[in-house]
């Protein structure tokens, strides 16, 4: 009997012993595989038998959310010109708040659209044209476009909520000169902002200006935890993207950067230009710049326009210089070439009209 | 009983099982989606960090109720790139390594952090970065020596009360019975408290720490009641008397306590906080020697026992050893816990085995000395457990 008992404690014990052995080394069979070697944009280098998770120099699969071609990407509307002479822009905007989107590689977030991207599309009309924004909410929450600039009351977009299925046409004419924004602006509004209810409005002058290479920077930043503070930061949504795409422009070329603040959660974000500085134009509206830098703090929902030029080639970073935000995606560069060696067709967004 | 009633019974012991069977596929079976309700969240916890030659190195275990993808790794805050072994996508109870090539600095805190697919942050703090041990014949062989001065020689040194306590009266041999008792009791308090502060900093709640050395410091106690009490049965006509198997089982239940004490001492070094072990060290030494007493209390009434007193010196004592090894270089929290426990639970059996034992000669626990030895005991050791 006694044998019997010790024999059942000791089976016990066994069953014990492996099942805890189990738990603390669940990874003890590892394949072996050919090491690969890794080198981080920081100069270190690690031999590794795993998988790299490098969103900072990523090459691999693109995004669905291609920030190369929202940067000079502009949208200038269906046009008709009225009896009395004035251009008509018409613009169809959809509002949804149900898509899964890769922010950064591996990274899933749920993100709040205007016609599917964040940003939005950039809208750009011309000093006094008539605009009509034929608004659809697809969400399942009520939305609004809330545009920067000079309009009526009831063309705010701040209270009349359009509601789930809704539908709305914002009308004004372009005013003024000058780079804008448009965002939702529903209660709450940080959490509407937060999600990438937002995109770039400008309005040319009637006299354009000189030609340049154009391009847009919304800077913004995603908090994927909703900790109220951002998880990643980027000029236009997906972080480290012109940094391992850098922009690529020419030398002697001016060139024009819309760029548009639109961060939540940080009170402060900045602009740092390397190699070069820039003459900048608060908001746009002024046709003479209010400085020469290479650095430009802004506040919450502050623009810019910069123009610049490039005396030599090569590779030079902008980035934030709130070093927080570089390092968590805000950090990207251009690759200035010889004029002759860029193709032309990324040169000069010349409106259309 | 015949082959039917057999049968019957059979079934009836089955059946229950094979509802429940039912009850459960059906509960998960692919088409009733009729229980789905709330969110389930991803969740992951960084075990260990470890800081190598130019790299952070982070264990990382799935401890949320479904798989996920470890995407973005970050030092303090700041996206790094970071390799990942096996690979990122972790099975439920998986672990993974991530190695983040980075140039950290001796002495600084680090928040280390990883995202998951969902985009949460999880993160662990080290309060001051250490380069890890990697272990080598000489590190071997240096814990091998702390575990001798901290386990083996103090409680060698504690055997030599035996011709002190042999010259006692019955009345002052119960009190430093009772004096042992209150030691001993102090380090199964010790040890549990120990056992939770691990569970709380490095241990995930998914696997219940709490409960884990609950179950275990009982088990523990029952298993070596158990234990003893067939040891003493079987001895019962040999010369070895039940003195020397309640001693037998003081020294294993200090061996398991003096694991626990070894893992403190390595996991110190390992962790780089060396002026912290030297005290550490000091402090088991002295705290030891009371242990060699606890030992040798039982058996003062038994008779050419110095062979036996050496084989439980090295019972008691050895065990240091091995938790320095384990402790400076497997530090896991999970197996830290379960030595912690089973060494409380090895303890409350030797205290109940001296208190059963004694009671059957006399009035022992309603005595002036268990009441003082008790109290003198727990109060000497919390008086050394301020200056460990």
């Amino acid at each position: 009997m006694r044998s019997q008992s010790t024999k059942m404690l000791a089976v016990l014990l066994v069953i014990f012993a492996v099942s805890t052995l189990y738990f603390i080394f669940p990874t003890i069979t590892v394949a072996q595989e050919e090491p690969k070697t890794f080198l981080t944009h920081t100069g270190l280098m690690i031999k590794t038998t795993g998988e790299v998770i490098d969103p900072i120099g990523y090459n691999g699969e693109p995004l669905e959310f291609n920030p190369d071609k929202f940067l000079r990407d502009f949208d200038y509307g269906i046009v008709t010109e009225l009896d009395d002479g004035t251009i008509l822009r018409e613009f169809t905007i959809t509002a949804r708040d149900d898509q899964i989107m890769e922010v950064s590689p591996g990274v899933f977030y749920n993100v709040w659209t205007f016609n599917g991207s964040v940003p939005g599309p950039t809208i750009r009309a011309t000093e006094g044209d008539l605009i009509q924004i034929h608004f659809i909410n697809e969400g399942s929450k009520s939305h609004t476009m809330h545009f920067h600039g000079v309009h009526k009351a009831e063309m705010d977009g701040v209270f009349e909520n359009v509601g789930p299925g809704g539908k709305f046409t914002y009308e004004f004419y372009a005013d003024p000169v000058g780079l804008h924004l448009y965002h939702c602006h529903v209660h709450p509004v940080e959490e509407h902002i937060a999600h990438g209810l937002y995109g770039a409005y400008i309005v040319d002058p009637k006299e354009p200006r000189e030609p340049a290479d154009e391009l847009v920077f919304v800077l913004n930043g995603l908090d994927t935890d909703f900790d109220g503070e951002n998880n990643f930061y980027a000029a236009n949504t997906i972080p480290f993207y012109y940094k391992h795409h850098p922009i690529q422009i020419s030398t002697n070329q001016l060139v024009r950067a819309y760029v548009v603040n639109i961060l939540e959660f940080d009170a402060v974000n900045n602009f740092h230009l390397h190699g070069t500085l820039f003459h900048h134009f608060p908001a746009g509206t002024d046709s003479v710049p209010s400085g020469f830098n290479d650095m430009l703090t802004m506040s919450q929902g502050d623009r810019q326009i910069l123009e610049f030029e490039y005396e030599y080639p090569g590779l030079y970073m902008f980035h934030a210089h709130v070093t927080e935000f570089s390092e968590k995606g805000w950090v990207s560069s251009f690759l200035v070439k010889e004029q002759n060696e860029v193709k032309s067709d990324l040169i000069g967004n010349e409106p259309v009209i | 009983m015949s082959q039917s009633s057999k049968y019957k019974i059979a079934v009836s012991a089955v059946a229950p099982i094979v509802l429940l069977t039912v009850l459960i596929v059906f509960i998960l079976g692919s088409g009733s989606s009729f229980l789905q309700f709330g969110t389930v969240l991803p969740e992951i916890y960084l075990e260990k960090i470890d800081f190598i030659d130019s790299e952070i190195q982070v264990t990382v275990r799935n401890t949320g109720p479904i798989d996920v993808n470890v995407v973005v790794a970050d030092v303090n805050d700041r996206i790094q790139p970071a390799a990942i072994e096996p690979d990122n996508h972790l099975t439920r109870f998986e672990t993974a390594l991530v190695r983040i090539p980075y140039d950290w600095n001796e002495g600084q805190p680090y928040a280390i952090g990883l995202t998951t697919n969902d985009g949460t942050r999880f993160e662990k703090v080290v309060d001051a970065a250490f380069p890890s041990l990697q272990p080598d014949v000489e590190l071997v062989g240096y814990f091998a020596l702390i575990g001798t001065y901290v386990g083996i020689i103090p409680v060698m040194i504690g055997l030599l009360w035996l011709p002190f306590i042999k010259k006692l009266s019955k009345n002052k041999y119960q009190f430093f019975l009772a004096f042992t008792i209150g030691l001993l009791l102090f380090l199964a308090l010790d040890s549990l408290e120990e056992a939770f502060e691990i569970s709380q900093n490095n241990l995930a709640d998914t696997f219940n720490g709490t409960l884990l050395i609950g179950m275990v410091t009982i088990l523990t106690f029952f298993g070596l009641y158990f234990v003893s009490t067939q040891l003493i049965n079987k001895t019962k006509f040999s010369k070895i008397s039940a003195p020397v198997s309640i001693s037998l089982m003081v020294a294993i239940g200090i061996g398991f306590h003096n694991l626990g004490e070894g893992l403190a001492i390595g996991a110190a070094v390992g962790l780089g906080n060396l002026a912290l072990s030297t005290f550490l060290i000091v402090g088991f030494a002295i705290h030891n020697t009371t242990e060699g007493f606890a030992i040798v209390a039982p058996l003062s009434k038994t008779k050419s026992v110095i062979p036996k007193l050496a084989a439980m010196g090295l019972i008691a004592g050895t065990p240091a050893i091995f938790g320095a090894w384990i402790g400076g270089f497997f530090f896991s929290p999970f197996s830290a816990i379960i030595f912690l426990a089973i060494g409380a639970g090895a303890i409350f059996q030797v205290i109940i085995s001296i208190i059963l034992w004694q009671r059957r000669e006399n009035n022992f626990l309603s005595s002036w000395p268990l009441m003082l030895g008790i109290s003198l005991g727990l109060f000497v050791m919390y008086i050394t457990s301020i200056f460990i």
